[in-house]
């Protein structure tokens, strides 16, 4: 072997530590970039070439054979999935604990502390049914009750189109995710083709990824051309190599899955027969799908029974008695046809409005004294008038309140496990791919000292070759 | 294991905002004196306070309708009292007429005039009115009870109030019930009303007449007004009569006043009861939602030693790198 190739093998060590310093700053640049892996240098040695008047084999060089990353894709997909149940959890909770805060009666005046008064103002009656102030204050409290209702419902409503609207740009984001990783996909495979792994590339889709299996379950892999394949799980593909869905949202009729009037649905295309509403099950999309068709959809039909129960109960004993004016059969609450709606449709009737006069005590004509239709209706109050006769209004009302407490706070706790989880799988993410800058400081002495012994390597082989070349002289 | 940077960053992180969090909760228990401040803090503690609560504001209700039949009870006592007064006033003169040694159209006459007046005092109590409310006219509160010739123009209402949970009791004596002696139908049963107080059909017999048949029914207005005729037409025999008949009136007049008496106990003690039941109810909702102070500024103090040591460590652990010794 001549001198000459003494040179390139110092060149191919300074080659070699040049790319490895410069990966090494890649990494140290990159410290607090998301979702990077770092990078290391694979160098393998060069075949060795003979050496003149000898048989034995005399190394030459290294070369660099790839940069990988580090990077465990079992780790990923962990942390893919974690990061999609935190999501699912931190959105149910942002939505329960909006219900929650319209049902909070631990400090104010709630529904319950107003259907309370509502009986008691009877109670009061029953003292004096012949008092037409206390008739006024048994209006008064009425007609609390009846906006206290009229509220809650109205509230809760408002929290669904809330949803409806986060749905609405949640489609959005996804749609431009969507894109991220078609984009990336498209670049991956042409540079695949040239053989080197595009490192940088791979962490950003991951990333991209992560993003998006918030939104949804989603599963990954390649198809016989080499396409990368996403799909949402249980409905089919999102992105198919360089070819993709476009989510949409369109307002429609109520469905028999829960979904109100008029509420969103999910689409994954403009035609009606893409509709996935109730196949997304997890994700941001599946949490707000839920608290919005199943948990809020039931404290809606919860109240309305209630308040259809009020109205009716109250009704029947009121049409039986007597107004100060003498008449029977006057409504105390407007009469309802259905339960539909009905804590939105609960109103005083139009005679209880015009005075006070027609509320009936009396279960007699012109018996001023009379308050037995004011003791039975305040005998409502304890009465088994819901849930098939199994529960009294109070404790009808405070199941629905201590529903949404348990949903919270079983989602909260929940959410707390999953973020101990995620902190846990993060840290293992980071024990493999995480970039240590002390580590990073250690390897480029090391590359350094490389660099510098090779271009010795270099000055040594000069300065035989100038030896060689004054042996002449 | 490898440790990099960003782990030692997302720890600090983590624990500093842990420990925030748990220092937040207890600043607000002790801002709020509660320790359920949401439902989802302790639904079913929740829960039950709700229950609870209702159940004070009821209980409130209960004694406040208690305190209403008590004045009613009161007042129709000593309306009662004052009739029985009047009752025995009459007998005596009654008795001091009804012989020819003590008697003569003059002193008749003379006494006559004293039993008008009982006779008007008598129908002046049987109308006593709390506000603008005959008591003793039962439902028919609007109107006076007796008429001035001492007919009775009310009914047999009984305005039953409930004083605690399902128990009702009657805070009015309808009128028939004490100036007749053997009046028809008038029940003191709270029947009428099961405890869902939903049940009407049953309501009272309501179609009675005033004029019974069958027993002797003595009214003291009229016995007060035959004593008054016995004495200007000179009937000795029609006031010695008297005699017994007002000896009737005086005893249902007694057994009215017993009946109020225990009804005043039974409104009392009932309420005694509910007061003792607010006071457990009371310490049970404390225990339930009431944040342990002294528990709270210690558990405080304990959080904020935590959030310091947090702190101070962090400050170790950030610090340093490789960098800082290869100067």
């Amino acid at each position: 072997m001549g001198v000459p190739n003494v040179m390139h093998t110092g060149r191919s060590g300074m080659m070699a530590s040049k790319a490895a310093i410069a990966t090494t700053g890649h990494n140290i640049s990159n410290a607090n970039t998301e979702g990077f892996s770092r990078q290391r240098v694979e160098t393998s040695n060069l075949t060795p070439q003979g050496s003149s008047g000898s048989h034995a084999l005399v190394g030459s060089g290294t070369q660099i054979s790839r940069v990988d990353r580090v990077n465990d894709e079992y780790v990923e997909k962990q942390i893919r999935s974690g990061a999609r149940e935190m999501a699912t959890m931190e959105e149910r909770d942002m939505a329960l604990r909006q219900s929650e805060d319209i049902f909070n009666e631990m400090n104010g005046d709630g529904l319950n502390r107003l259907i309370s008064r509502f009986f008691n103002e009877f109670r009061k009656l029953s003292n004096e049914p012949d008092n037409e102030a206390v008739r006024q204050s048994v209006r008064e409290s009425s007609s609390a009750m009846v906006n206290d209702f009229k509220r809650l419902r109205r509230e809760v409503d408002e929290v669904r189109r809330n949803i409806d609207s986060r749905l609405e740009g949640y489609a959005k984001e996804v749609n431009s995710l969507v894109d991220e990783v078609r984009d990336l996909n498209i670049k991956i495979k042409a540079m695949e083709v040239g053989g080197a792994p595009p490192n940088d590339l791979l962490d950003k889709r991951d990333l991209a990824l992560k993003k998006l299996g918030t939104y949804m379950e989603l599963t990954t892999h390649k198809d016989g051309q080499g396409g990368y394949v996403v799909d949402i799980k249980g409905v089919g593909p999102l992105v198919v190599g360089g070819q993709t869905e476009k989510f949409s949202v369109f307002r429609s009729p109520a469905d028999e899955d829960g979904k109100p009037e008029g509420a969103m649905e999910l689409r994954t295309s403009a035609s009606a027969s893409s509709n996935i509403t109730h196949r997304i099950k997890t994700g941001k999309f599946g949490a707000l799908l839920d608290v919005r068709d199943n948990t809020l959809s039931t404290i809606l039909d919860r109240l309305d029974d209630l308040a259809y129960a009020v109205t009716n109960s109250v009704n029947g004993i009121h049409e039986q008695g007597f107004t100060r004016f003498g008449s029977q059969g006057v409504s105390f609450f407007r009469n309802l046809n259905a339960k539909e709606r009905a804590a939105e449709f609960m109103d005083l009737s139009d005679e209880i409005k015009a005075s006070v006069n027609n509320i009936a005590a009396a279960a007699e004509q012109d018996a001023p004294g009379d308050n037995r239709v004011a003791i039975a209706i305040s005998g409502i109050q304890s009465a088994k008038i819901l849930s098939q006769g199994k529960s009294t209004m109070d404790d009808f009302y405070n199941s629905i309140v201590s529903d949404i407490g348990v949903a919270t706070a079983r989602n909260r706790s929940g959410m707390n496990q999953q973020r101990d989880v995620n902190t846990q799988l993060n840290k293992i993410r980071d024990q493999i791919s995480g970039v240590s800058i002390d580590e990073e400081t250690a390897n480029l002495m090391q590359f350094q000292h490389m660099f510098d012994a090779s271009a010795k390597v270099i000055q040594v082989a000069d300065e035989m070759l100038k030896t060689v070349l004054e042996l002449k002289r | 294991m490898r440790v990099t940077e960003r782990t030692n960053f997302d720890t600090v992180r983590d624990s500093i905002q842990r420990s925030k969090q748990r220092m937040e909760n207890l600043q607000m228990q002790s801002s709020t004196l509660k320790k359920i401040n949401t439902p989802s803090d302790d639904p079913v503690s929740s829960a039950k306070v709700l229950e609870m609560r209702t159940e004070k504001v009821n209980n409130d209700q209960f004694q406040g309708n208690a305190k209403m039949a008590q004045m009613v009870l009161q007042n129709t006592d000593h309306a009662l009292s004052e009739l029985s007064d009047i009752v025995v006033r009459a007998k005596e003169i009654a008795l001091g007429q009804s012989s020819k040694a003590s008697s003569n159209e003059n002193t008749r006459l003379g006494v006559a005039e004293e039993v008008t007046q009982l006779f008007q005092q008598a129908v002046a109590t049987a109308n006593r009115r709390i506000g603008e409310k005959y008591i003793f006219a039962g439902f028919k509160t609007d109107k006076p009870a007796v008429d001035p010739e001492g007919r009775y123009m009310g009914d047999d209402g009984q305005q039953m109030v409930e004083i605690a949970k399902d128990v009702f009791i009657s805070s009015n004596l309808p009128g028939i019930e004490a100036f007749n002696t053997n009046p028809k139908s008038s029940s003191d049963a709270p029947g009428v009303y099961n405890s869902s107080g939903r049940t009407l059909a049953s309501s009272t017999g309501l179609g009675m007449t005033l004029d019974q048949s069958g027993r002797d029914n003595v009214n003291v207005f009229d016995e007060i007004q035959n004593l008054r005729i016995s004495l200007l037409t000179g009937d000795l025999d029609g006031i010695r009569n008297t005699l017994d008949r007002f000896d009737q009136a005086q005893g249902k007049l007694i057994a009215a006043r017993a009946k109020v008496g225990s009804r005043l106990q039974g409104v009392e003690s009932t309420s005694q009861a509910i007061e003792r039941h607010n006071l457990t109810n009371a310490q049970l909702s404390s225990a339930l939602e009431d944040a342990d102070m002294s528990q709270v500024v210690s558990d405080l103090a304990k959080e904020e030693t935590v959030y310091k040591s947090a702190l101070a460590s962090s400050q170790k652990l950030i610090q340093p790198t490789l960098l800082d010794f290869l100067k």
